[in-house]
């Protein structure tokens, strides 16, 4: 065996590839646009699943709302000291919160009231948590919310309009640094007082009430006794968000499975075309090549460098076209179908997940079987006698 | 001795109903150093015979011994490097790669070896030299006139100084004064010793002082 690369057959390859260098250039063109569309939708469902996953790993185990007449009406405080007497609970907290609707730019804030350092937002208040004075009237923003009020003027401090039509102001305090962007990016965090005042709610109620359990076997128990504590109450639970945020995934990502479907579809046509045969004049170069001393493992390496210089190129192209377009370009179009239903979200950037795992099922997607594509008739004609070419 | 064939028979089997029998029952030996004509009609299996010694293809039965090899039984593989290393084959039709330069062609049988550049130069220099096509070397094959197709047929035959040739009609292509400098060349050839073999109807070839043998074949039998 000769093991060494042999650059001759290399050139040789070269040669060949640029002899038919239309038919080479369709195919490296085709074949980059398909790897470039399948690693960018694996790029942005990898991106939104780790999104997702570290939203879902801060929701509250349990969630305590009061209903009537189906609607959702705010909570007495005191439910959340009846509930913390229930055995299993480790803590419950009411939380003060509700949608600010910015008419000026046409969005939706989330406004959300804390007073001490609460569990739920740790990862993202660690750090600005400090910075948030709860005695004066100052806010956290998220990104998106920051950049939205200050394209609309406010830089220091903004007005909330109350329900009885006066103004609220309230200063900017700080910005979000924040792992999960696409449920923080149009949040505003303030004192509960703050919130209470711009909503008018009274002191003793509260939005909902957030339930933490000392074992998580326990949940479905405990949230099973709350409602029995309270006919009145829709008691929700992790499990329960957790499947609406996976349907919504799975809804949007059903998008992205067809995509990936009509692209897998594309290749394997090539695929398939280049398995249907070779062309007279391949098959009597193939010939010739063995006439004059070359072995069929020659003839296969030559093909196999010609394949993998196609194929190779084009997944660098594509893998690479797609990292920039995800995150650089921030994926135009594609993450619309993600992120459209809010003018806030389009801001959102999608967290860069580097995944060896993705870039390597891509790789084994394309690389081997183009090359296997190429090789196979090649083989089949070698491996016939070569006698043809003497006629 | 050089090439032998034993009691040869090729049968082609176009379909069921339908076998062609190429070479019927063929004894034939060729001498080291000898040129040999094989005469025959259009048909009569010439070209079968050449495929054979070159083992381009196996003979339905009987033996093919070139110096101590067992030609006839060569797996693919080595049928491959025999070829390689003892026929330079010049085919009717050249078998040029019509895109690739002249010298891109006549290094074509060496690209499997990975020789040293300088070797290659070496080799690529002697043939280019010896049959005239110097100043053709970077020009594409698609551009050549015929007979200068030819030579490079032959040159890319010679590169590896195989030590017998086998050319297919060589003449076939040719006009007369082609067919003449073919002759020239095949005395260079013989001069240095090689083992030929010609397959021709070209009468041009049958009263030649340095053809040793003129072997005539009649719809696959020796005459
Ligand atoms: N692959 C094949 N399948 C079927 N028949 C074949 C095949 N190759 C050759 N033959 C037949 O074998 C016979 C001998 O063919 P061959 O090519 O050896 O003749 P030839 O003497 O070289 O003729 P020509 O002068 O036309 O080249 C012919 O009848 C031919 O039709
Ligand atoms: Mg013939």
């Amino acid at each position: 065996m000769r093991t060494k690369i042999n650059i001759y057959l290399v050139e040789y390859a070269i040669n060949s590839l640029l002899r038919q260098k239309y038919k080479t250039l369709f195919i490296t063109l085709v074949l980059t646009a398909l790897i470039f569309l399948l690693s960018s939708i694996f790029f942005i469902t990898n991106s939104i699943k780790y999104e997702l996953q570290s939203t879902v790993d801060s929701l509250p185990e349990i969630t305590v709302q009061k209903i009537n007449g189906g609607r959702h009406y705010d909570i007495e405080v005191s439910v959340a000291d009846d509930i913390l007497a229930i055995t299993g609970v480790k803590s419950a907290v009411a939380r003060v919160w509700g949608y600010y609707y910015f008419e000026n730019a046409g969005v939706n804030f989330s406004v959300v009231g804390i007073d001490e350092y609460e569990e739920q937002y740790k990862n993202s208040l660690t750090n600005v948590a400090k910075t948030l004075d709860f005695s004066a009237s100052s806010m956290i923003l998220g990104a998106g919310v920051k950049k939205i009020i200050n394209e609309n003027y406010y830089k220091e401090y903004f007005n909330f309009i109350k329900p009885d039509g006066t103004l609220k102001r309230v200063d900017i305090g700080g910005v979000f640094d924040t792992d999960t962007e696409l449920e923080s990016n149009d949040v505003i965090v303030m004192s509960k007082e703050s919130v209470r005042e711009i909503f008018d709610m009274s002191e003793n109620k509260a939005t909902d009430i957030v339930v933490k359990v000392a074992n998580e076997d326990e949940i479905a128990t405990v949230a099973l006794k709350i409602k029995l504590l309270y006919p009145d109450s829709r008691v929700i639970t992790k499990d329960d968000l957790k499947i609406s945020y996976q349907n919504i995934f799975d809804y949007k990502s059903g998008i992205f499975l067809a995509l990936f479907v009509v692209s897998l579809f594309t290749f394997f046509i090539i695929i398939y075309d280049k398995l249907s045969g070779l062309s007279s004049e391949e098959k009597r170069e193939i010939g010739v090549l063995k006439a004059i001393g070359w072995r069929v493992d020659d003839v296969l390496k030559e093909k196999f460098y010609e394949g993998f210089i196609v194929s190779f190129f084009s997944y660098m192209s594509g893998v690479i076209l797609a990292l920039f377009f995800v995150y650089m370009l921030r994926a135009p179009l594609l993450q619309n179908i993600f992120t459209g239903y809010s003018q806030l979200k389009t801001s959102f950037t999608l967290p860069f997940v580097f995944d060896m795992q993705t870039l390597a099922l891509i790789f084994f997607l394309s690389v081997p079987i183009y090359i296997a594509a190429t090789i196979i008739p090649s083989w089949r004609s070698a491996a016939l006698e070569a006698d043809e070419v003497i006629r | 001795m050089m090439i032998e064939l034993k009691n040869i028979t090729k049968i082609y089997e176009v379909n069921k109903n339908n076998i062609v029998t190429a070479l019927d029952n063929i004894n034939l030996e060729i001498r080291e150093g000898e040129l040999v004509v094989l005469k025959g009609a259009s048909g009569s299996g010439k070209s079968t015979i050449l495929s054979l010694i070159a083992a381009l293809s196996k003979p339905t039965s009987g033996e093919i011994v070139v110096e101590t090899s067992r030609v006839s039984k060569l797996s693919d593989n080595f049928a491959s490097d025999f070829r390689r290393d003892n026929i330079g084959f010049v085919f009717q039709k050249y078998n040029l790669i019509p895109a690739l330069s002249v010298k891109e062609n006549i290094i074509l049988p060496l690209v499997p070896l990975n020789l040293h550049v300088k070797e290659i130069e070496e080799k690529l220099i002697r043939v280019l030299k010896m049959f005239h096509i110097e100043h053709k070397e970077n020009q594409l094959v698609k551009n050549l006139s015929g007979g200068e197709q030819q030579r490079v047929a032959i040159a890319r035959a010679n590169v590896n100084n195989p030590k017998i040739i086998l050319a297919d009609e060589p003449t076939a292509n040719l006009d007369e004064k082609l067919s003449l400098s073919f002759i020239e060349i095949l005395k260079e050839l013989k001069a240095e010793g090689k083992t030929i073999v010609v397959a021709t109807h070209d009468p041009l070839f049958f009263n030649l002082e340095i053809v040793d043998r003129v072997v005539e074949i009649h719809q696959g039998v020796l005459l």
